[in-house]
């Protein structure tokens, strides 16, 4: 059986907000998982409480949340991020850096 | 949402307004009898009192769920009391506080806070900043989208304003709900202005020679009018400026609104035409304040300086003919929109310059005075039949009666923007929730909100 | 169809506390009225128009209020530029000057306040922006509260702004409402606005846990102070004398160490009713540095130059403080959070570190600050009732 890290829809229609959870490869989307180690925010923020010049070069963001040491055990114990996870991941320096095609 | 906020005069309800029955049934108001009544009569006629004024557009059982029995209060504490002792000076003895210490502070008017909450609401704010004429009128605003929070539309009059929002009303809205409202006449201009502005549009895009046609004519009127003038003394034509002016600026309220903007219009033609005679063709008279300023310069220039510049001064007059003849309201929005700081660095420059004094000195400050507010009030507040109030604007009547803005709201009402600074709150003899009723309704509706009947 | 039943003589029967003035009709010979007006609906009509069968109703009292208009109401219609005009300066002749502020004849507790003068808030601004000075030091000098010295630069700032571009200002309105509502005037000497202020500035919020009555015995040998009050209030235990000594030592420095770090104040209760102790209103008025300036005022009088100096350096001292807290705090929020700007993407990611252990989740791994949405929670988004208003709108 293979323990995958990936992403449970939860939100609303149009209003996409994600767990990050560490589950099994087989289970439902949105059945209990092993683990809810974060969350994604897909939807981009704006920035508040700017200045003038802030606001002009600022971007909108995405928010993560995310317990750095649980994702280097799963992934040290095995588990498989899947694509968007694996982005993630990189982006918060826990990958390796490459894409997970070229793995 | 039907509008149910009706002002009867029977069965009258007092309602957050301005209308004049509105006033009337404020007049007569009176506090219930209670003599004969049982206490749960006197809290239903006491609630349904309040509830007519306070949040009537709001559904009794979404104000139920708003209402708090705990009451914001405050204590304005003096730091020279505090600094004199640590307190303990009013627990001496056996608790009651040293002999001769005591003062009664006035009491803290807590029920007449029961509809607190409600001033949170989006509609009420902008009506408690004299935005709109009525709560009603403020909702109207909110849902089609005239108001911001913070720099964005915000389309719920029931959005709950946190300390620190800051709001918005479109000026112009603004304007037209706190001005007199237009009569029959300016209705009527404000139709043909329009269907003029209309035609003018097409004839311009059809063919331009007409129009130039029509100028030329309008020149050689200007022209003749220009020549009656010449050998007049611009002394002379000054004080007659002047006592338009004053006759403008004394603004007495028996006068009729028509009449004064028979005035305001001459006195605007007057400007125009001392501007028509002067020498320099560079300003263009379009704008109020290159016209401030040259006729600024012209009570400065000598009386000798009057070269005949033949050319430019019809150039000048051609083009004052054609906006004086073309709609007001292009100039005036045009120069609405104009900050007033060219009009003041204007004067700046003509007081600094003593050695021309010599020449104004028949005009003693006051006077110049009443000339510069005379010009300033015709800048900000012109005659234009396209808006939807009355022009110049005037406060509508008996608005003076319910004008007064609430502490919790910081307001700028130049740019129709107020910040919510804080919760209402009570302090000892005063509460800042604004209600027409008395302590004994406001006691009365808070026990029944407290559910306890 | 019959005419119907007029109801002008029981108008009132609902509310009868607005009986019209010029009609004193008492509640009580109403009922008859009643009776006989629905019986014989002919007689109940006014006589002004025998024989129309149209039901002119409300015209009396149509008529009562222009008359009313016409005569008393006609110092209503219009402003009187540079006082108000209300209803209640009409309606009580004998006080007049508790009639200028009070909109509302009936109730005496609503005061219509002054606002700001042009003046005032363009020197509110200056000194913020153009001068330099802190908001605190604004706020004690000219009297105006410090959230209101905030707004007002906000909306100073914005009314420029709309200036710069070209935007329509609704400036005859805004001149007759200050016309029209009492304002606060800059005065020449600036001093004044300090001994005549706008507002209370220092306003003293009655805190929740003070509501309650309690009897709490003290034994007379000992000082029952604001401090001990405010322990008493929370629940939380008496001091211990040394404690009490030091505080009376040096009240100020006390004070100004709980000002100064507001998130050390001593707390009691377990678990989720956790909570400050109750402080004295020294530290919990919001201009507590005034309390200690009058303290050495009172001890060393005449010394103005000292006084001043130790005022200036107390200031100061307040605004570092704040400035290290806020500095602080945004370190603080900066150190949890991650910001990654990938170069194939428009966005920016904020990663934010949280912590998934037993702690948090709790053994079922249900607890509340673990991350992520539970499961087995319904979500009630989409049904029946659901307030869809938002909450709070960022700047």
């Amino acid at each position: 059986m293979v323990v995958r890290i990936r992403l449970a829809r939860f939100g609303n229609k149009h209003q996409p907000f994600y767990n990050i959870v560490v589950a099994q490869a087989r289970s439902a989307r949105n059945s209990k998982p092993l683990e809810v180690i974060g969350t994604y925010n897909p939807v981009p923020q704006r920035p508040t409480n700017l200045s003038d010049e802030e606001a002009r070069s600022a971007r909108p963001y995405k928010e993560v949340s995310l317990d750095r040491s649980r994702a280097k055990y799963w992934i040290g114990v095995g588990a498989q991020p899947s694509d968007g996870v694996w982005r993630l991941l990189n982006l918060a320096g826990i990958g390796d850096g490459r894409s997970k095609a070229e793995n | 949402m039907r509008n149910r906020a009706t002002t009867p005069l029977s069965k009258p309800k007092i309602r957050q307004s301005w209308s004049k029955y509105n006033l009337f049934n404020l007049q007569r108001l009176r506090n219930p009898p209670t003599g004969s009544k049982t206490f749960f009569q006197q809290k239903w006629t006491a609630k349904s009192m309040a509830r007519a004024y306070h949040g009537e557009q709001v559904r009794e059982s979404q104000w139920a769920r708003m209402f708090s029995r705990r009451i914001r209060s405050v204590v304005p504490m003096s730091p020279a009391r505090l600094a004199q002792d640590d307190g303990s000076g009013m627990s001496a003895g056996r608790g009651a506080g040293v002999e001769g210490t005591k003062d009664f502070p006035r009491l803290t008017p807590f029920t007449q806070m029961t509809f607190a909450p409600l001033e949170r609401r989006l509609d009420v704010a902008i009506f408690r900043a004299m935005f709109a004429s009525s709560a009603r009128q403020a909702r109207q605003f909110v849902v089609h989208g005239a108001v911001t929070v913070n720099g964005k539309q915000m389309r719920y009059p029931g959005y709950l304003l946190n300390p620190g929002d800051l709001f918005q009303v479109d000026p112009e809205r603004v304007m037209y709900a706190t001005g007199a409202p237009k009569d029959k006449h300016e209705r009527r201009e404000g139709r043909v202005a329009r269907r003029k502005s209309a035609e003018s549009q097409e004839t311009e895009a059809k063919e331009e020679g007409a129009a130039e046609e029509s100028g030329e004519k309008k020149d050689a009127e200007s022209e003749e009018l220009g020549q009656q003038r010449e050998n007049d003394d611009p002394r002379e034509t000054l004080k007659v400026l002047l006592a338009q002016a004053k006759n403008i600026m004394a603004g007495s309220k028996d006068v009729l609104p028509a009449k004064k903007k028979q005035e305001l219009r001459g006195f605007q033609k007057a400007v125009k035409r001392v501007l028509s005679r002067s020498d320099s063709s560079t300003v263009l008279a379009d704008n109020l304040e290159s016209q401030f300023s040259e006729l600024i310069t012209l009570l400065k220039a000598k009386p000798a300086e009057k070269k005949d510049a033949k050319r430019s001064k019809r150039e000048q007059s051609s083009e004052d003919a054609k906006n004086v003849s073309e709609s007001t309201s292009e100039s005036a929005t045009a120069s609405e929109s104009q900050p007033g700081e060219a009009l003041t660095e204007a004067f700046r420059q003509a007081a600094q310059n003593p050695e021309e004094e010599v020449d104004t000195s028949e005009l003693t400050e006051d006077e110049f005075d009443v000339l510069k507010r005379a010009l300033v009030q015709m800048r900000d507040n012109p005659i234009d039949s396209t808006k939807p109030y009355a022009t110049p604007w005037r406060p509508r009547d008996y608005m003076s009666a319910f004008a007064f803005i609430p502490r919790y709201l910081e307001v700028n009402h130049n740019i129709c923007a107020a910040v919510y600074l804080r919760h209402p709150v009570a302090r000892p003899g005063s509460s800042e929730v604004p209600t027409p009723f008395g302590e004994p309704v406001g006691t009365a509706a808070f026990a029944w909100y407290l559910r306890r009947r | 169809m019959p005419p119907r039943v007029q109801n002008q003589l029981v108008t009132n029967s609902l509310l009868p506390y607005l009986s019209s003035s010029s009609t004193p009709t008492s509640t009580i010979s109403k009922i008859p009225t009643q009776c006989s007006s629905s019986s014989i609906p002919s007689t109940s009509r006014r006589t002004c128009r025998p024989f129309s069968s149209t039901v002119a109703s409300q015209t009396k009292l149509r008529n009562e209020m222009f008359t009313w208009l016409s005569s008393e109401g006609t110092a209503l219609k219009n402003h009187v530029p540079g006082s108000t005009n209300y209803l209640t300066q009409f309606k009580e002749r004998d006080e007049q000057p508790a009639g200028r502020t009070r909109p509302f004849p009936l109730n005496q507790n609503f005061i219509s306040e002054s606002i700001l003068s042009e003046e005032l808030r363009n020197e509110i601004y200056d000194r913020v922006v153009n001068q330099k000075k802190s908001v605190r030091a604004v706020s004690v000098d000219l009297g105006v509260d410090m959230r209101r010295v905030g707004a007002v630069v906000r909306l100073v700032e914005l009314e420029k702004r709309q200036k710069q571009q070209g935007k329509s200002l609704a400036l005859p309105y805004a001149r007759a409402i200050h016309e029209m509502v009492p304002t606060t005037p800059l005065y020449e000497d600036t001093r004044d606005n300090r001994s005549r202020p706008h507002e209370s500035i220092n306003d003293l919020p009655v805190h929740k846990l003070t509501d309650p009555q309690i009897f709490y015995p003290v034994s007379e040998s000992r000082q029952f102070n604001r401090v001990d009050a405010g322990r008493v209030f929370s629940a939380a235990p008496a001091l211990e004398n040394k404690q009490v000594t030091n505080t009376a030592a040096d009240p100020a420095e006390v004070i100004s160490s709980i000002t100064q770090n507001p998130s050390h104040i001593e707390k009691v209760g377990k678990g989720a009713a956790e909570q400050q102790v109750l402080q004295p209103a020294d530290a919990r008025i919001p201009h507590p540095h005034l309390i200690a300036h009058e303290r050495f005022r009172q001890s060393n009088p005449n010394e103005y130059r000292e006084i001043y100096k130790a005022y200036s350096e107390r200031l100061r001292q307040e605004e570092t403080a704040e400035k290290e807290r806020k500095r602080l705090a945004k370190e603080r929020r900066e150190q949890q959070q991650t910001k990654v700007q990938p170069e194939s993407s428009r966005f920016e990611f904020r990663f934010k570190d949280v912590v998934v252990s037993k702690e948090t989740t709790g053994t079922d791994g249900r607890g509340s600050k673990a991350p992520g949405i539970r499961y087995g929670v319904p979500s009630y988004e989409r049904k029946k009732g659901q307030v869809k208003i938002p909450t709070r709108v960022e700047v």
